[in-house]
């Protein structure tokens, strides 16, 4: 793999890592989300991943909302 | 400590109330008026360019697996007429910048695109694969060579290697861009502009001067611009069905 970027390899890759391993990429309602497993069980929205701008507009969608 | 113990009771009841409240909310599903369809579809393309290997979960990242099958079926639906890239990338894998930037600029419908904050590196050809592509005043575009760091097995292989890559992202940006290939290889091989680095920090509208970008702007320009696209191609289309 070769990365094409100005950025330093250690910005890239830390030496210790962990933290952020709760995040999943799961399909909710046909669209694309990354959500952080909360400890019960549910889901919430961190982000979205879709190219129709109303998506965005949708409550359900925004960064934050727990999903069942 | 002056709290009773009902009180404590109450805080452990909490979370189970709002949970109960939160499954209500899940089961009785009450709809939410829609907002018509847009026709005009936004990719964007943020942080890293992610290729063959997952980058540690704090870099934002932009995956080729999910883009690639968002540009398919923006080409399939026939209600989007438009595409707009928004750009605020520091780069990232070669060989998924380059499959994105041929995927969008092999798209049939108008696409334009706006750099925003950065569009560096693999950004470059993402960001002139569009129709037309914008830039605002402050965003930036670094142009550098492509570098390899670590273990290196077979070094003037690899450099072949190398630079038929690098030659691969400057013939399409020469292509896909109103900039001159030996313009584009100066401002790669530039000395003294990025410290003790080699490259060109290329500012909005040397960005437009050297020809890269088409037009510096933001929003309204790149919006009215992509209207016009569409407009000309249904005007196209209204001709022929009789």
């Amino acid at each position: 793999m070769i990365l094409y970027t100005p950025l330093a390899q250690h910005d890239i890759f830390p030496v210790e890592q962990g933290g952020f391993s709760n995040v999943e990429h799961i399909a909710y309602d046909g669209r694309m989300i990354y959500a952080i497993k909360t400890k019960d069980g549910s889901y919430q929205i961190q982000q979205l991943v879709s190219t129709d701008p109303q998506d965005y507009l949708r409550k359900e969608f925004s960064p934050g909302s727990i999903l069942s | 400590m002056n709290n009773n113990p009902e009180e404590n009771e109450n805080q452990e009841d909490k979370p189970n109330a709002s949970s109960i409240v939160e499954k209500i909310q899940q089961l009785g599903q009450s709809n939410i008026p829609q907002a018509p369809d847009s026709n005009i579809h936004v990719l964007s393309i943020i942080g890293q360019v992610e290729g063959h290997i997952q980058l540690p979960p704090q870099n934002k990242t932009t995956k080729y697996e999910h883009l690639l099958p968002q540009l398919i079926a923006i080409e399939q639906n026939p209600k989007i007429e438009g595409l707009i890239i928004l750009l605020n990338t520091v780069g990232g894998d070669v060989e998924a910048g380059l499959a994105l930037a041929e995927m969008i600029a092999s798209i049939s419908k108008p696409t334009v695109s706006i750099v925003l904050g950065g569009g560096h590196s693999i950004g470059v050809p993402i960001a002139v694969a569009t129709d037309y592509s914008f830039i605002v005043p402050t965003a930036t575009m670094t142009i550098h060579p492509v570098r390899l760091t670590g273990l290196v097995i077979g070094v003037p292989q690899t450099f072949e290697y190398l630079d038929k890559m690098q030659e691969r992202v400057i013939q399409f940006v020469v292509q896909h861009s109103n900039i001159k290939e030996e313009k584009f290889k100066d401002l790669m091989f530039a000395k003294g502009n990025l410290t003790r680095d080699i490259g060109t920090n290329v500012v909005g509208k040397d960005a437009v001067e050297y020809g890269l970008i088409d037009q510096v702007g933001g929003v309204k320009d790149a919006m009215s611009k992509l209207t016009a696209f569409i407009g000309t191609n249904n005007g196209a289309e209204g001709g022929v069905i009789q």
